[in-house]
């Protein structure tokens, strides 16, 4: 009896907490979605508005009026799939190389990109600014996407992928018919290794999505910016409208969420490898 | 990209094959070589112009004062000297320090306890709990940090500060008041990043096997014992690594305090990487912002050492579960 | 929903004036942490400009191709229609962007050598810090600006030349001169009068002001000013000298000026007259329509930003500034050395900004203008505007703008006004303003060293 009423206390109390905290992530999307349709003069509002309002449309008029919305997104989208297509090619090619092929320095070259990981980005910032301003690519996606391609972890993640699920068996065997490497690469590795394309793919794309610093420096052309530079240009406005504001947060927010629904046992599944591997 | 004499042959004679395996064994090695340095190149090539070169340049820039236009003028250590007896200097690095634990700290044993409860055998509908918290590591940092400047805005009709109204609490001028800043900013961390470790811990969990559990629970180990002397043992590796991310992480901690108190921060939220920021685009004080950078680098190392130095000792100890 | 459309109509207003000037106070907070704003929302002039921020005019054929950078919403483009019929053989392409941007990509261009316009106005808080590199513009005096430097007012013409004189970076836009924007409601609630001749009459000094505010605390409960920030500008800029001499030497510890518009203003915050709405902020605009305080120490273009926050206001009034007006906001053309049809540029410039132009950008968008030629203009100086009860404010502006003197104020001067405001919001706090303002000496000692 105290057995079954114990497992009962325990299902109250993990229940409660499990919801609660569901519902606190869950708030503050709800709450941008009840800003993005109420008018400005409402949000002033005490208590706080908390039902959805009808100015849907018109705060997001606002936000096209203020910043440009979708070449933002577009802009966003061009280099996070760029630089996501890039890096998986680049450090999965790195990444065989350091696994399955002998050359000389190898240890010591993949040491040093273990290495470079331990650098924050922000110590050679004022630098690049001025190589980009040199290579006269401020204001251009490329002053985000050509250092965006540079990626160790990709690279070290790969290496420890391909070393686990590439045999080296079947390499010898492709070498025995003459196959090269590149063709070994593209042929026999990257079959086996799209998961791994998936993985890495999401965590880099989610990273480059979402960076903030760096295009926020290089990025001064409002038509050139991401989202994340555009969105920031909202809360500039002399007289603050938090329905805007919000209006325009919200619907940067609404693309990836529906992605990330649609795709979340692959999301999470990306997120925790990435992690659990390194 | 295919190595030099990589085109494919056709299947040559038998003959042919076993009198060149000593010729292809040497080839073969070259082809590596220059197939394996091929491959490596692009990294090293990228690193060499915005990584190496950068660095370099900026250990140079630091002992020069420079607006961008002018001359630079060789100032030897002074922009170091400047920093260093920069009250705001150490205010940033006291906030980032600050704004770190209380964002990370209690956010790790929080996720800590949520995996817990989302491993449990007793919970029903897993994937929806999990689904919910972890969304929220979707929306962008820039995204979060707005939407947490309009919770806890300045004004009585804010929402943070009219919920704290009904408990008859003063409204908070949450952007001005030293720990208004750190709680606000410290809260956005907290919210974006729980669901994202509560989810590496789960992981962790689901690998740890269960007859450890069975046998804990047949030497009556209690619901508290089985969290502290099974899970969280085996759980040190990935605890070790979301430490470690999550140092990283809030020593450069940047555009929380950008958008919530603007472009060049205040003095109650400004983290070191927004100092940087502040000298280098706002002020165009090259020099100074590039010693700062050189100071964060430092400042990085010596928490990596630290982490990694409790990181062996606890690896030294006790014995630790693998990972996958 | 009709409410909503005038609401938005007097956003775009908002903006719109706005782009009149942007202030050194702004600059200053955007360059360091201090003072009343959250900071994020300064220097915002023209966000509105939106996706289409390039504007070309004339046709692909034309001989000469101009560039031109601006921030803000200036209607320089309709305008320059006209000449582009006379002038055909002229083409011109505008970007117009936000004020923050603009700077920071003509900064670029200009520390890089390359990419910039062959024109590109540059606001009064950011000129002094390029005035130090002469090699990287065209010095109007080459091109015959003495000729038309008659047609501006002194102090503004003065702001756009190096400290010799002999080395004009570029031609005045528009100006702010200040007034006191007052609430009649504050000052019929303590029982004073509220007509604009009789407020001006009861506010002629700052002890008048003063005196008034402590009626007005009394009886309302109300403050006079919004923040320290406007009550401190208000009175920096009526000294003869602000915080650096023209070999750009710290002067704040060896002239009494500032320390006495610092100690006023301290004064009056520990009397309770000055509330601590920081600038942009949402609070600040709610009280403006609430009318929460008495008096705004502000410029021009200010009107708009009001107009905006408090739509539905009917007490707003104008009335000069005590003790003479000042100078918030405006815009210098300059064009840079790269420009390779320096000439054109500046043929067109000095049509633009002539006195006629700039009359017709004070009637579309509001740019107060800084030839006073245009103020016994009858367009001009018959106007009323309804929203302040039908006054004549050009005039009471006007008459501000003539009574600025030059100051100079260097290119460090933002970093030093920050470091001030930062420390009369410490007073605000609390903090003895004596102790402060050894602090605000040691912060700028350090700011400036950089």
């Amino acid at each position: 009896m105290s057995e079954k009423r114990k497992t009962l206390m325990a299902k109250i109390s993990l229940y409660t907490l499990l919801t609660v905290v569901a519902l606190a992530s869950l708030f503050p999307f709800y709450w941008m979605f009840v800003m993005a349709t109420n008018p400005n003069n409402m949000i002033n509002q005490t208590p706080p508005v908390m039902v959805p309002g009808s100015e849907l449309v018109a705060n997001f008029q606002n936000v096209l009026d203020s910043i440009p919305f979708f070449q933002a997104m577009l802009n966003s989208l061009i280099v996070a799939t760029t630089i996501t297509g890039g890096v998986l090619i680049l450090t999965s090619l790195a990444g065989f190389a350091f696994a399955k092929l002998h050359f000389p320095g190898r240890t010591v070259l993949f040491i040093f990109i273990l290495g470079t990981m331990m650098i924050p980005p922000q110590l050679g910032l004022i630098p690049t600014y001025f190589i980009i301003t040199e290579l006269g690519w401020l204001s251009d996606l490329r002053a985000v996407i050509v250092p965006g391609l540079m990626n160790a972890f990709g690279i070290f993640w790969m290496r420890q992928y391909i070393s686990s699920s590439v045999p080296d068996e079947i390499i010898e065997a492709a070498r025995m018919d003459g196959c090269s490497n590149f063709r070994i690469y593209w042929n026999i590795v990257v079959p086996v290794i799209l998961p791994a394309f998936a993985t890495l793919g999401i965590i880099v794309f989610m990273a480059i999505w979402g960076d903030y610093l760096w295009p926020l420096v290089v990025l001064q052309d409002q038509s050139m910016q991401t989202i994340q530079v555009a969105l920031r240009a909202l809360m500039d406005d002399r007289v603050r409208d938090y329905g805007m504001i919000l209006s325009g947060t919200f619907w940067a927010t609404v693309p990836l969420v529906v992605v990330f629904l649609l795709f979340n046992r692959l999301f999470i599944k990306s997120i925790t490898d990435g992690a659990v591997k390194s | 990209m295919s190595s030099p004499k990589g085109a494919v042959s056709e299947n040559g004679p038998l003959e042919q094959k076993k009198q060149g395996v000593k010729e292809r064994k040497i080839s073969q090695r070259i082809r590596n070589m220059v197939s394996g340095y091929l491959f490596i190149s692009p990294f090293y090539l990228l690193f060499a112009v915005f990584g190496i070169f950068p660095i370099l340049f900026s250990f140079y820039l630091a002992f020069f004062r420079w607006d961008g236009l002018t001359e630079m003028e060789f100032v030897g250590l002074n922009n170091f000297n400047i920093i260093f007896n920069d009250p705001l200097f150490w205010k940033s690095l006291y906030n980032t320090i600050v704004i770190g634990l209380m964002g990370t700290a209690p956010q790790l044993i929080a996720a800590l306890i949520l995996a817990f409860a989302l491993n449990s055998v007793l919970v029903k509908y897993k994937g929806l709990f999990r689904l919910a918290v972890f969304l929220p590591y979707v929306t962008s940092i820039v995204a979060v940090a707005i939407v947490f400047s309009v919770i806890f805005s300045n004004q009585e009709s804010g929402l943070v500060n009219s919920f704290l109204g009904l408990f008859g609490i003063d409204p908070i001028t949450w952007t001005r008041s030293e720990w208004g800043a750190k709680f606000a900013i410290s809260a956005m961390i907290f919210w974006r990043w729980l669901g994202y470790n509560t989810i590496i811990y789960l992981a962790g969990m689901q690998s740890i096997p269960n007859d450890l559990y069975e046998a804990a629970k047949i030497d009556g180990a209690s619901l508290r014992q089985q969290l502290w002397y099974v899970t969280i043992p085996m759980l040190k590796p990935f605890i070790i690594f979301t430490v470690f991310t999550g140092t990283i992480g809030a020593l450069q901690v940047f555009a929380e305090p950008h958008i919530f108190q603007g472009r060049a921060g205040r003095e109650e939220g400004i983290t070191v990487v927004l100092y940087l920021y502040r000298d280098a685009f706002v002020s165009n004080f090259f020099g100074t912002a590039s010693a700062t950078a050189i100071v964060l680098f430092f400042i990085i190392i010596i928490f990596s050492v630290i982490n990694m130095y409790f990181a062996n000792r606890i690896g030294q100890s006790k014995k630790v579960g693998t990972g996958k | 929903m009709k409410k909503y459309s005038l609401i938005s109509g007097m956003l775009v207003l908002t903006t719109v004036l706005a782009a009149c000037g942007g202030s050194d106070e702004e600059n200053a907070e955007a360059q360091t942490n201090g003072n009343g704003a959250e900071g994020n929302n300064n220097a915002a002039e023209g966000n509105d400009v939106g996706e289409e921020d390039v504007t070309s005019l004339g046709s692909d054929e034309a001989e000469v191709e101009l560039s031109f950078w601006l921030f803000g919403a200036t209607g320089y483009p309709e305008l320059a229609e006209e000449y582009i019929e006379e002038n055909p053989e002229v083409s011109i392409s505008f970007q117009e962007i936000d004020m923050e941007d603009h700077h920071n990509n003509l900064f670029t261009a200009l520390s890089a050598g390359s990419g910039a316009p062959d024109m590109a106005a540059i606001e009064v808080s950011e000129i002094d810090s390029y005035k130090q590199a002469e090699d990287r513009f065209v010095n109007m005096y080459d091109l015959g600006a003495e000729e038309i430097e008659g047609d501006y007012l002194d102090w503004v013409w003065q702001i756009g030349q190096n400290v010799e004189g002999d080395f004009q970076f570029g031609i005045p836009t528009d100006i702010g001169p200040t007034v006191m924007y007052y609430r009649t409601d504050v000052f019929e609630e303590a029982g004073l009068d509220s007509d604009p001749e009789a407020v001006e009459d009861m506010i002629q000094t700052w002890e008048d002001y003063e005196e008034v505010a402590a009626t007005i605390l009394e009886e309302t409960g109300k403050p006079m000013a919004d923040n320290p920030e406007t009550v401190f500008n208000a009175k920096r800029d009526q000294a003869d000298q602000a915080y650096f001499n023209e070999e750009n030497e710290l002067i704040l510890d060896s002239t009494p000026y500032v320390k006495e518009a610092y100690d006023d203003t301290a004064e009056m915050i520990q009397n309770d007259y000055v509330a601590n709405l920081g600038m942009w902020t949402p609070e600040w605009g709610g009280a403006m329509a609430e009318g929460d305080y008495a008096t705004l120490l502000a410029p021009a273009w200010m009107q708009g930003v009001i107009k905006g926050n408090a739509p539905d206001a009917t007490e707003w009034r104008v009335a000069s500034m005590p003790e003479g007006g000042g100078n918030w906001g405006g815009s210098w053309i300059t064009i840079p050395e790269q420009s390779e049809h320096a000439e054109e540029a500046y043929e067109f410039l000095t049509w633009l900004l002539a006195p006629e132009q700039q009359l017709k950008a004070f009637e579309n968008m509001g740019l107060f203008p800084s030839t006073p030629e245009v103020y016994d203009m009858p367009e001009f100086a018959d106007a009323t505007d309804e929203y302040f009860g039908g006054q004549n404010t050009a005039e009471i502006f006007a008459e501000s703008a003539l009574q600025v003197e030059h100051v100079h104020k260097g290119p460090q001067y933002g970093d030093v006004n920050a470091e001030i405001l930062t420390g009369l919001e410490n007073v605000y706090d609390g903090i003895d303003p004596e102790e402060e303002w050894e602090d605000i000496l040691n912060r700028v000692e350090q700011r400036i060293s950089r």
